[in-house]
């Protein structure tokens, strides 16, 4: 374990001189500096996802002592039962719904509150509260709103004449979309933050110049700041979407699956199986997720990578 | 270089097998419960010893009086850990990583005993000093894994029947109770030609569904319908539980239920009832305990009244939860689970009149008697509980999620057919993750 970092040098392929002695800055950065984090990395990081592969193949459960090697069976069982894909479409669907309002609402919310003015200082700060609250809190507090004796209804009650009684969380339709709106809501902060950072990247140079030849606020909008915003644009859409593929706590706080299973993401079919004691099951599973994220990640970046290649 | 290199793979591979092996043994299922011992004087001395007890949110103010009442006797100190709901969910991830209380709460059924790995985690109680002061008839009720004894029953099971409000019966001048579905189903529709709704369901928060299925089932159940299904002889699509499905969903057809079916929740469900908005509810002894929330005891007397209903007769279905029953867990220091047995010992022992006393709950033992103010809706319930059936919780091998199905089937995205398939189905991986025979 003493071995040093080095850049191989001309001395290696020429095996008959004694190496020369190496300036003194190369050997103070011993490679066993890079164990605590390595370790760390490993325990915490690699190995999980090592053994989620291999539980995968085993038929490890709650009922039994030993575990053993079952090769693809939790493969077949799980592509025979039509949950999984029904389950997968409605996460992808609400992925694809969260990215598109999350980055909406971020991306007004950063233009409305570009310039620095004290109310807008505020502002920023109001709507990053969300962000940081407690996401479990976030759907509880919106499930007891959307109830059909909730707040909302209530309020709508008073503004619009006769009694609403709506349920918003009912429809086997729409509640996706309702879920994937508060979704956003939550997180939009995020976005506003970072497409406020891209905004300040813009020179005002530019932007004047636009403004001298005529532009109007939309054209500088569509043809200087949008473009120039392609980075956070990559950024913000990439973790909105991948991330609310990953999504439970919110879905689980305000419909737990329903109505009639139309907001089952995947990971809250995934919990329910734990629950029932399948461990490999529900590890199965969690793989097949994890390599649709992955599957899903590589091509989303890549595209939007390119977006920004025209700057 | 490169022999240093190839030493510190194999190294690091020495490490990873190591980590993977140790990790393919179960943690929380390590060596054979020891054998019972001996159950200790409820009064030994514990100075110095800590107990553990794992509790739901809706069952950790239960034992109370039992455990000042022990602290006081022996010395010990007793921990009351609430466990979050999903309770069994999460009670059963941590005994899977090898975390273990000295004595939880639990369902005392067959179903969720295995999925404890009973034989493995939980103490047997064969032996226990209080068996003979239960009730003859509700003594082997439950509790019961492979003929050895793993629960202690603490208080009445609860049972699956009709929950209903007198004032509206009386109101529409009916008399009789039903003696059979037939004439429960014909009540109903009697009462919604008088512009009465007959029956309220909670769709919205789904666990009830699954009563109106399995108090159809009670005979059935009584004539091996369970262990049939525990052979994989018989199926959920077989014609007698996908009958008593198809039943359920041509009765919310023909619209005997609620209008708000798909939104309502379990509190909506007590207060209609309560106000007369709905005629009946099948439900279990929960939805009397949130009633008494809504109402003191002269009230309910006078307004909601139970009977039990099967297919053929008056036949109750009783499901023990996890309130009603506690394990003692087999975490290897011989001291502990003898201090655990002896909690036990005096729960059911010295310290149950004061238990009954506190919780106002019917006594499962003939020598303590049930309370003054229990109300007599609970009276009703367990005095049916001596000839009722089990339900499938109590007797099948594993416990589908029969109630989101029928949910499904309520919400319109399950059609009655597919709910019997997906429970079956998912059934069928359970009893295969348990090694049944059959699967």
């Amino acid at each position: 374990m003493t071995t040093i970092l080095e850049r191989p040098t001309a001395t290696e392929a020429d095996p008959g001189h004694t190496p020369r002695r190496r300036p003194a800055s190369r050997s103070d950065h011993p490679l066993w500096f890079l164990v605590p984090a390595l370790a760390l990395l490993g325990v915490f990081f690699i190995a999980p996802t090592v053994f989620n592969f291999v539980y995968a193949f085993t038929d490890w459960s709650s009922f039994k002592t030993e575990i053993s090697f079952v090769g693809l069976e939790n493969f077949r069982d799980l592509l025979g039962n039509g949950s999984l894909i029904s389950d997968l479409r409605i996460t992808v669907i609400y992925a694809a719904l969260v990215a598109v309002f999350q980055n909406l609402f971020g991306l007004l919310l950063a233009l409305l509150l570009e310039r620095d003015t004290r109310v807008n200082r505020f502002a920023r700060v109001a709507f990053f509260v969300p962000v940081i609250m407690s996401a479990l809190a976030v759907g509880y507090v919106f499930q007891a709103l959307l109830k059909p004796d909730g707040g909302l209804n209530a309020m709508l009650s008073f503004v619009l004449p006769g009694e609403v009684s709506v349920a918003w969380l009912g429809s086997t339709t729409w509640t996706v979309v309702v879920v994937a709106l508060v979704h956003a809501w939550k997180w939009m902060g995020l976005s506003m933050l970072i497409y406020l950072a891209g905004l300040k990247t813009i020179s005002e140079d530019v932007l004047e110049a636009a403004r001298l030849d005529g532009a109007s606020s939309w054209q500088v909008f569509r043809q200087i700041k949008f473009p120039l915003l392609a980075p956070a644009v990559t950024f913000n859409v990439a973790t909105a979407l991948l991330g609310s593929m990953n999504g439970f706590d919110i879905v689980q706080a305000t419909t737990e699956g329903g109505p009639g299973g139309s907001t089952e993401l995947l990971n809250i079919f995934i919990f329910r199986t734990f629950g029932q004691g399948l461990f490999a099951q529900a590890t199965t599973m969690s793989l097949t997720l994890f390599l649709v994220v992955a599957v899903l990640a590589f091509p989303v970046i890549y595209l939007l990578r390119r977006r920004e290649r025209v700057l | 270089m490169k022999t240093n290199l190839k030493r510190r793979v194999a190294g690091v591979a020495a490490v990873a097998v190591v980590l993977l092996s140790a990790a393919c043994s179960d943690p929380g299922s390590g060596s054979a419960a020891s054998s019972s011992g001996e159950w200790p004087a409820q009064d030994a001395d514990l100075s110095g010893t800590t107990l553990t007890i794992w509790a739901a949110q809706n069952s950790n103010k239960l034992p109370d009086s039992v455990i000042s009442g022990f602290e006081d006797l022996t010395g010990a100190d007793v921990e009351v850990v609430t466990i979050p709901d999903p309770y069994e969910q999460g009670v059963q991830t941590k005994v899977a990583t090898g975390d273990m209380p000295d004595l939880a709460f639990w369902q005392p059924t067959a179903s969720q005993l295995t999925a404890l790995n009973a034989r493995t985690n939980l103490l047997p109680l064969d032996d226990a000093p209080f068996l003979d002061d239960y009730d003859p008839a509700l003594r082997d009720i439950t509790g019961i894994l492979d003929d050895t004894r793993y629960a202690a029953l603490i208080s009445t099971p609860a049972v699956e029947g009709v929950y209903y409000n007198k004032e509206v019966f009386e109101k529409a001048g009916i008399t009789d109770l039903p003696t059979d579905w037939d004439s429960f189903v014909e009540l109903g529709r009697e009462l919604k030609k008088q512009g009465e709704t007959p029956f309220f369901e909670m769709g919205a928060d789904r666990w009830a569904t699954q009563w109106w299925v399995q108090v159809q089932l009670a005979e059935a159940a009584n004539d091996g319908l369970w262990d049939r299904v525990n052979a994989g002889e018989e199926s959920f699509t077989d014609p007698t539980i996908q009958g008593a499905i198809d039943t359920y969903s041509d009765l919310i057809d023909e619209g005997l239920f609620n209008s708000d079916i798909k939104t309502a929740t379990f509190e909506d469900q007590g207060k209609a009832l309560l106000d007369g908005d709905a005629a009946m509810v099948v439900q279990v002894n929960s939805f009397f305990s949130q009633l008494q929330q809504l109402a003191d005891t002269d009230e309910l007397d006078q307004k909601i009244g139970f009977f039990p209903i099967s297919a053929e007769g008056n036949v109750g279905t009783f499901i023990p939860d996890q309130s009603n029953a506690m394990v003692a867990f087999a975490t290897g220091d011989e001291a502990q689970e003898s201090a655990a047995k002896q909690l036990l010992s005096y729960w059911l022992g010295d310290g149950y009149g004061d238990f009954v006393e506190a919780n106002s709950t019917v006594s499962l033992e003939p020598g303590v008697p049930t309370p003054d103010g229990v109300p007599q809706a609970l009276l009703d319930v367990s005095a049916s509980l001596g000839d009722s059936a089990g339900s499938m919780q109590a007797l099948a091998i594993a416990n589908p999620d029969l109630y989101i199905n029928l949910a499904d089937m309520i919400q319109g995205t399950k059609p009655p057919v597919q709910v019997a398939e997906a429970t079956q189905e998912q059934f069928a991986q359970l009893a295969k993750a348990q090694g049944a025979e059959g699967f």
